[in-house]
């Protein structure tokens, strides 16, 4: 088992490395200079390449690349062209926002979608299943910038109850920053919704069809007590699993939503990264994103071993 | 006040007349609107809605507007411009004394002034900022190339040496952008980290992408004189300054009007009547503001031939792309003058081949180049819709004139790696504040800027104006130079146009200025 | 069923597929929009560009069923033109992917030399979410349609080829595929004649998810500026252009999003069944 374990990680190092060196090479890509954004519009040419040089994109991009690599492998993700801060420290205060929105967002999703796959899966083939399952659809097929802008004109615009955008005043308490994320979550946990309701609903099936939830019945336990007991219980790995990988997803994922909703987050944070064109803070970012989606995999994976051994690599 | 405020624009922000639907733009990146926190706790703050990020907090460091917007508040200079933009005495005690041959300033500095350390204000730390400035700013790199020495006299003066005559010298000092920010020396460093200035106002926080705050200063040393513009007496009478950068200008108009922002800088000019019949916020305008230009670039390709720049120039129709890009003539002005009728550079030099559409004469001048049909490559950005809206006009003025067009849409932060490239374009489309002093602006003006103007008539222009000192011989002597710049076409200033604010009913003490000042503002 | 045996394979499957009745109604909306966006020229009763700044913000009526826009534009016209680009950039997205994910699946699945590197390059991509990896890749390429086309085609064909590896994978171990290589037949034909017959369902139901997918990612990214450039019509570039006048003209935000959900919405359906009806596992389920 640890051996697989390994393997496994070994794995996982390798996919990093492969996202570190393709957003490398594709930032480098991409046309547009940040020396010439910093400096503006009186600064010489010469001016650009004197800036260019102190920020070192004046040497071949391999060599940079190389540099780059060296001091990620001691965990340093460089300095911000344009914050005056290192990469890690602008991510870090990005986190906050991006971490609430995250864990609000699948509480809302889950709260939708394990009641409703459960309902699914107990009354299979009824119009009820059938209206779960449009309704995952349903909620599969909305943009969620889109259902943000009418849940702003709805909510906070018309009727007031929540804030338009942003994540408080400076100062702003915890409750009030909470607060500006309801309704970014619930468009979330909304659209997100629908896996964990297919997920739920399959599961559910399989376990309701297993030899022990009979018995169960069969030994006149209320059918309350057989579904939730007998059933979720041992649907629940699955369901965590897909819970597991929706949240992962949605610390770069919720990008939109953190555009509609105007939250200072990460999503936030790459995109204006990407416009200024400050190649340390996209690399850093991405790179996060994807470490932490790699690994929550992996958790589940070990998870998935611990809970059932029979579980092979 | 360079353009920049744009070009960095860089989040996106793009400036005025960015349409909503661009871009990012739509990221309300950290709109307030709505937070009922916001204006109870507005009694003794400001929330004052900028068009994005600052790109660094160093006024030394960029060009950019949004540094200097921020941090002139922090930092003062040794002078400043009152409201009809001439120069004045702010760290200095007065205007220097200047020997006559020009080569020589003696400066004064005020004592007694609190730096935020709390210490006081002497020569060194004057002296150390100066040259920092000379060192890294390309109006300080400038004056550098005429400097022979920057020496103490006592504890409180200083001598400028020069080799030659820098008649803008004092401009120079005063310019609110990429500018001579004094600083406490022992806080100099690249990148700054400490912020230690004398201004009315100290640094407190940045969040990126989310404010930057600055607090009154208490220990504030103001001068006796009444305002007037950025000089005479500053006083804090606000206890903290927000500056939120809110991208979406439509954010920052909703903003202004729900009352969230007490002020929003850089609005789209379609604003002006939903401000105005709004009755929360008042609508602040400034004319000009700016002017945009099109760079030519005179190195490489079809526009290094000086007679189909001319035909260039003589095609287009500056009235229709300035009403393409603004609108109401209310928020813009078509005139050959480089400086307005109340200027000493006020030249009308150029009328004759300014504003003509004149399609027949460019196609003349076309068949006199032996124009071949290689299109001109218009290098423009959407992300600042009005550049955009000339380029299309542009483009058709120059069809109508038998040119072939090709437009290059490009986002900003491509446009300016792409202009540093003779091989890529003929033209490309920008924009700069209005400055009171020729030479700042544009930087084709000196030596090193994309275009690559460079050429004996130029060099004998611009030396014979930048060696006088006279300020009446001044005046024709630049008129001198407008003259080459329409006879060459080493760009084309399109007009001027307005800058549109919105502040709140409440805000008193507000002046319009090139770049909004929020000291002696107070909320009523 | 018994009456069914006599009619033709193609009627089977639609009886089949039409079996859910949702399928049904979301393939009749799937046909309506298409054929909205074929035939936009012909019937759109104004010009998608004809500007009537007189006539600007004007709610929905009876002689524009979906309101004016800020130029006077009408909407319905904009939307049934947005319909060509929106759906024009999913089917390009469809086929892109289809071809690369399958020709990368195959040869994942069926060289196992060649599967540890394929695949670790998937699993790199798809640890990026979608939309982000999308934007980076505009940024990248630059915002045309056509790049956004190739991003998001880059974005999407590693699910094609998981899929279609781990069908070639258990295709090829068949005992018909055995025979065959066996028999001397070649690796192409093997591939190609066999395992890609046998693999061609889950491709289809991929390919309905994908387009869906490719038609919400297009929006979003128009949304935030880094897709089709602002002047051509798309579901999602209408939404950017109209949400600032969302307070005082919501029709134009709401209706192109009802366009973009109504779109999305019948091809997941078609594509749920789809799978229902191929998978013959989910089948017994149902």
């Amino acid at each position: 088992m640890f051996a697989a374990l390994a393997r496994r990680l070994a794995g996982m190092l390798i996919v990093m490395f492969i996202v570190a060196t393709m957003v490398f090479f594709l930032t480098r890509l991409a046309p547009g200079d940040p020396a010439a954004l910093m400096l503006g519009e009186q600064a010489s040419l010469a001016d650009v390449a004197e800036l260019r040089k102190t920020y070192g994109l004046d040497q071949p991009v391999i060599v940079q690349y190389a540099l780059w690599l060296k001091e990620l492998l001691r965990g340093n993700l460089g300095q911000s062209i344009f914050l005056q801060r290192p990469v890690i420290v602008a991510i870090a205060e990005r986190a906050e926002p991006t971490f609430f929105l995250a864990l609000l967002s699948i509480l809302v999703a889950t709260a939708i979608g394990v009641p409703a796959g459960i309902a699914s899966a107990v009354w299979r083939g009824r119009a009820s299943d059938q209206a779960v399952s449009g309704g995952a659809m349903l909620a599969a097929s909305i943009p969620s910038f889109w259902l943000g802008l009418i849940f702003i004109q709805f909510f906070a615009v018309r009727l007031g109850w929540f804030p338009v955008a942003g994540y408080g005043p400076p100062g702003a308490s915890f409750a009030e920053r909470l607060y500006h994320l309801m309704l970014p979550a619930s468009v979330l946990g909304i659209v997100n919704s629908a896996l964990i309701t297919r997920f739920t609903r399959a599961s559910m099936l399989d376990v309701l069809n297993e030899d022990y939830v009979r018995t169960a019945r069969a030994k006149g336990l209320s059918e309350a007590r057989v579904i939730l007991r007998h059933g979720l219980g041992n649907a629940l790995v699955p369901i965590i699993t897909v819970v597991g990988l929706t949240a992962a997803l949605l610390v770069g994922g919720a990008i939109v939503t953190e555009t509609v909703f105007g939250l200072p987050g990460i999503g936030n944070l790459v995109v204006s990264a990407v416009l200024r064109r400050d190649y340390p803070v996209i690399q850093g970012a991405l790179i996060v994103i994807a470490g932490i989606y790699v690994l929550i995999n992996f958790s589940i994976d070990v998870m998935y071993t611990l809970v059932d051994p029979r579980v092979k690599y | 006040m360079t353009k920049s405020r744009h070009p960095q624009f860089l989040q996106l922000g793009l400036s005025r007349r960015e349409v909503g639907g661009l871009a990012l733009g739509a990221a309300t990146i950290a709109a307030f609107i709505g937070s009922k926190g916001a204006s109870a706790q507005a009694a003794n703050s400001l929330n004052l809605a900028m068009i994005g990020e600052p790109q660094t907090l160093d006024p030394m460091a960029s060009t950019a507007d949004l540094p200097s917007l921020i941090m002139m508040h922090v930092y003062e200079s040794l002078y400043t411009f009152d409201q009809k933009l001439n120069a004045r005495p702010m760290l200095a005690v007065e205007m220097p004394k200047v020997s006559a041959d020009g080569l020589t300033y003696d400066i004064d500095i005020r004592k007694g002034v609190k730096l935020h350390s709390g210490r006081d204000l002497d020569v060194e730390d004057v002296i150390a900022s100066l040259k920092r400035w000379i060192e890294m700013t390309p109006r300080g790199k400038s004056v550098g190339a005429a400097l022979v020495s920057i020496d103490a006299k006592g504890t409180h003066g200083l001598t400028i040496k020069l080799k030659s005559p820098v008649p803008a010298l004092v401009t120079h000092m005063a310019l609110p952008s990429g500018y001579a920010a004094i600083m406490a020396k022992e806080s100099i460093a690249t990148p700054l980290v400490n912020y230690i200035g004398t201004g009315p106002y100290r640094f407190k926080e940045r969040k990126p992408d989310q404010f930057v705050i600055l607090t009154r200063f208490d220990g504030y040393s103001a001068r006796s004189e009444a305002p007037d513009g950025y000089a005479g007496k500053r006083e804090a009478k606000v206890a903290e300054l927000r500056f939120i950068p809110v991208p979406n200008a439509n954010t920052r108009v909703e903003g202004a009007i729900a009352g969230q922002y007490h002020f929003a800088d850089q609005l789209p000019v379609e604003a002006f009547r939903r401000v105005t019949d709004s009755g929360s916020a008042k609508p602040i305008l400034m004319m000009p503001y700016g002017f945009p230009y099109l760079v030519t670039n005179t190195k490489q390709g079809l526009f290094a031939d000086k007679k189909i720049r001319q035909a260039f120039q003589l095609a287009l129709n500056e009235g229709e792309m300035l009403g393409a890009a603004f609108g109401d003539e209310k928020f813009y002005r078509a005139t050959p003058a480089h400086f307005p009728q109340s200027s000493p550079f006020h030249s009308m030099a150029g009328e004759k081949v300014y504003n003509k559409a004149d399609a027949a004469g460019a196609k003349k001048l076309l068949a006199e180049a032996k124009y071949d049909g290689t299109p001109v490559r218009i290098l423009n950005s959407k992300q600042y819709e009005f550049h955009h809206a000339m380029a299309l006009v542009m483009a058709e003025n120059l069809k109508a004139a038998g040119f072939k067009t090709q437009l290059d849409v490009v986002d900003w932060a491509t446009l300016v790696q792409r202009r540093a490239d003779p091989a890529l374009y003929e033209v490309y489309i920008t924009h700069s504040s209005f400055y009171p002093e020729p030479m700042l602006s544009p930087p084709q003006l000196g030596a090193g800027a994309p275009g690559w103007w460079d050429s004996p008539a130029k060099n004998a222009a611009i030396s014979a104006f930048n060696a006088e000192s006279d300020p009446v011989k001044r005046g024709a002597l630049w008129a001198k130079v407008q003259e080459v710049v329409y006879d060459e076409v080493p760009y084309i200033r399109v007009g001027e146009f307005a800058a549109l604010c919105a502040g709140s009913m409440r805000l008193t003490g507000y002046v319009p200025m090139p770049m909004p000042a929020f000291w002696n503002v107070s909320l009523g | 069923m018994s009456a069914m045996t006599a009619r033709s394979p193609v009627r089977l499957f639609l009886q089949r597929l039409f079996r859910r009745k949702l399928v049904l109604v979301a393939v009749i909306i799937l046909l309506v929009i298409v054929l909205l966006a074929i035939l936009a020229p012909w019937i759109s009763p104004y010009s998608p560009t004809g500007m009537r700044v007189s006539q600007r913000l004007r709610p929905p009526s009876l002689t524009n069923w979906f309101g004016t826009d800020e130029f006077g534009r009408d909407v319905l016209t904009r939307i049934i033109y947005g319909g060509r680009a929106s759906l024009g950039i999913g089917v390009a997205v469809v086929m892109c992917t289809m071809l690369a994910g399958t020709v990368l699946g195959l040869i994942a699945g069926y060289f196992r030399a060649l599967d540890a590197v394929i695949m670790r390059l998937v699993d790199a991509m798809m640890s990026l979410p979608d939309i982000l990896l999308a934007i980076f890749l505009v940024a990248v390429l630059g915002a045309s349609a056509g790049n956004v086309v190739l991003a998001l085609s880059i974005v999407y064909t590693p699910r094609v080829t998981r899929v279609v590896r781990s069908s070639t994978l258990v295709v090829r171990e068949l005992p018909f595929v055995e025979a065959a290589r066996a028999l001397g037949v070649s690796t192409w034909r093997i591939m190609t004649m066999h395992i890609l017959l046998n693999v061609a369902s889950p491709i289809l139901v991929q390919a309905t998810f994908i387009f869906a997918y490719a038609v919400l990612a297009e929006a979003g990214l128009s949304f935030l500026g880094a897709g089709v450039p602002p002047d051509i019509p798309t579901w999602g570039t209408m939404i950017a252009a109209g949400q600032q006048y969302a307070d005082r003209a919501v029709w134009l935000v709401l209706f192109p999003g009802l366009a973009i959900v109504f779109a999305a919405l019948s091809l997941q359906l078609l594509g749920d069944g789809l799978r229902d009806m191929l998978d013959p596992k989910l089948r017994k389920a149902l």
